[in-house]
């Protein structure tokens, strides 16, 4: 099966909401607008289906590459670090053709998040231990491979989960024997709205974001010093 | 160069991408939604070392069984010989690796053909001066680290001295960390015109503030801050000079057909050379 033919299956089966984005079909409003598709921020549901697709005061687009502009910064003009974090945007909406552009609008929307599903109900998906990725870094990044076990776990609780803006369930460990230690953001399956599969599909993250990364560095650092300093 | 539609293969753009600046990821989704336009391709993704998706993530993105990887890179170096091909498991110019095919080009900033892009570049930011009065400087970064950077630049300007469409008094390769040095440009230039072009592939610190800073049009402090703001005050009044300054050459939309171009040339170097890893 092609990946617009389990996408399509998907729909079949119920699935409509990917991270903070619902997925409607044209047809379930009163007065379809000519697309098959419509998305919109899970908030603004009800705006979208009471104005049969064109609330007044959303942006409208129907090119699904728009989806990048729109989940870049956050409504506060923050930049989004990883488009796993919960702040996406609000009060836009997006008419998609067919479902071509709907796979393309949600694999812009959450890059290659519905590619890593797909890898995963098949099998194929390869899961990158943090050890793995902290040991390839370049530069400056190279230093935050020095981070202990117990830190890098520390970070887990401090920068991941939706407490703290990202909704992707982690699915690797700090390396092949060490798993991440129970916590709320270790625990979290990656669907914020709460709904079951298939009516939502999980955010996955398969391998640490560079934030991640980055605050692995700033935290080897100051181990670094502490050290230094007893 | 046209190339002939790969109805059946993806093509990868990747790039740098930034975990701070989102305008540096900027060019690449320019260049891909070119390409895309152009229909050549069955799927154009870009992929990044520091954003979403990564090199690694990229087996995913697509069914195509064949893939051409462009680095969006501005030379030779560190990026586009070690990383791209650990993190793509990539042992050749060809490769097969999990059931693809990929075929691995040459980065953008090495092709000839950029030679026409700084050329529109440098007219585009400077309509209306006398060439023969004018010096075009192109200022890379420069660093002892890689010395292919300030190669592709060099090759540039020697292509940019001899084309003969516009017929600048003198083409001048500089570098902000090496010599001869962007800060020294009012001595080095002698014509009364000066137009800067960066050959970066995208905006960030570097065109933003760092080269404004060392041409002498903004200040060291908060000088970051005005952003793209930057690129639209020419010219500046410096040195008793009009200086012409313009954003990375790689924000350049028709990157897109340097892109194809470089994949024009891989088919014609590579026609059978496949390197089985797993
Ligand atoms: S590493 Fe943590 S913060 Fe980064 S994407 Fe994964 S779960 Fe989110």
């Amino acid at each position: 099966m092609t990946r617009i033919e389990i996408l399509q299956q998907l729909l079949d089966q119920g699935f409509h909401r990917i991270g903070q984005i619902e997925i409607l079909r044209a047809e379930s409003l009163a007065s379809p607008p000519p697309c098959a598709y419509l998305l919109c921020h899970e908030d603004d549901i009800e705006d979208v289906q009471n104005a049969s697709g064109q609330p007044s005061g959303f942006s409208e687009s129907s090119n699904p590459f728009d989806a990048r502009d729109i989940s870049t910064y956050a409504d506060d003009g923050e930049y989004r670090f990883t488009k796993g974090q919960i702040n996406l945007k609000r009060r836009w909406v997006m008419h998609l053709e067919d479902i071509t552009a709907l796979h393309e609008a949600i694999e812009n929307f959450y890059p290659s998040n519905f590619s890593l599903w797909l890898a995963q109900q098949r099998g194929t998906l390869e899961v990158q231990t943090l050890r793995d990725k902290l040991n390839r870094q370049t530069g400056m990044y190279r230093f935050a491979r020095s981070i202990s076990n117990e830190g890098a776990q520390r970070l887990v609780q401090r920068v991941c989960g939706p407490a703290h803006q990202c909704a992707k369930k982690i699915l690797w460990q700090i390396d092949a024997d060490t798993p991440l230690e129970d916590s709320e953001a270790s625990r979290f399956n990656g669907i914020g709205s709460g709904l079951a599969e298939p009516h939502a599909i999980p955010l996955l993250c398969r391998e640490a974001c560079n934030h991640f990364v980055a605050e692995c560095r700033k935290e080897s650092k100051k181990e670094f010093e502490a050290k230094a300093q007893a | 160069m046209p190339i002939t539609a790969k109805p059946q293969a993806a093509l990868f753009i990747a790039g740098h991408g930034s975990t701070e600046n989102p305008d540096s990821s900027v060019p690449y989704f320019d260049h891909a939604d070119e390409i895309r336009k152009r229909g050549l391709f069955a799927e154009v993704h870009c992929i990044f070392w520091k954003e979403e998706p990564s090199f690694r993530e990229a087996w995913y993105l697509t069914d195509c069984e064949e893939v051409y990887v462009v680095p969006d890179f501005i030379s030779e170096g560190y990026f586009t010989q070690d990383v791209i091909p650990r993190e793509l498991e990539l042992t050749g110019p060809t490769t097969t690796v999990r059931g693809k095919t990929i075929h691995y080009c040459a980065p953008v900033g090495v092709h000839p053909s950029m030679t026409q892009l700084l050329l529109r570049r440098a007219k585009e930011v400077a309509p209306d001066v006398d060439p023969t009065q004018t010096t075009l400087i192109i200022v890379g970064h420069g660093t002892n680290l890689n010395p292919n950077s300030t190669k592709a630049i060099k090759d540039q300007c020697n292509l940019l001295r001899l084309q003969t469409e516009i017929p600048y008094a003198a083409v001048l390769d500089t570098y902000m960390e090496e010599q001869p040095f962007i800060a020294d440009w009012h001595t080095l230039a002698e014509t009364p015109n000066v137009v800067v072009v960066p050959f970066f592939i995208s905006d960030g610190l570097h065109s933003y503030q760092d080269i404004p800073v060392l041409l002498g049009f903004e200040s060291e402090v908060g000088a970051a801050a005005s952003q793209r703001e930057v690129f639209r005050h020419n010219p500046h009044e410096l040195h008793g000079r009009k200086l012409y300054y313009s954003s990375a050459i790689g924000t350049e939309r028709l990157i897109a057909d340097v892109i194809l171009d470089q994949i024009h040339d891989f088919d014609q170097l590579h026609s059978n050379t496949t390197h089985d890893t797993h």
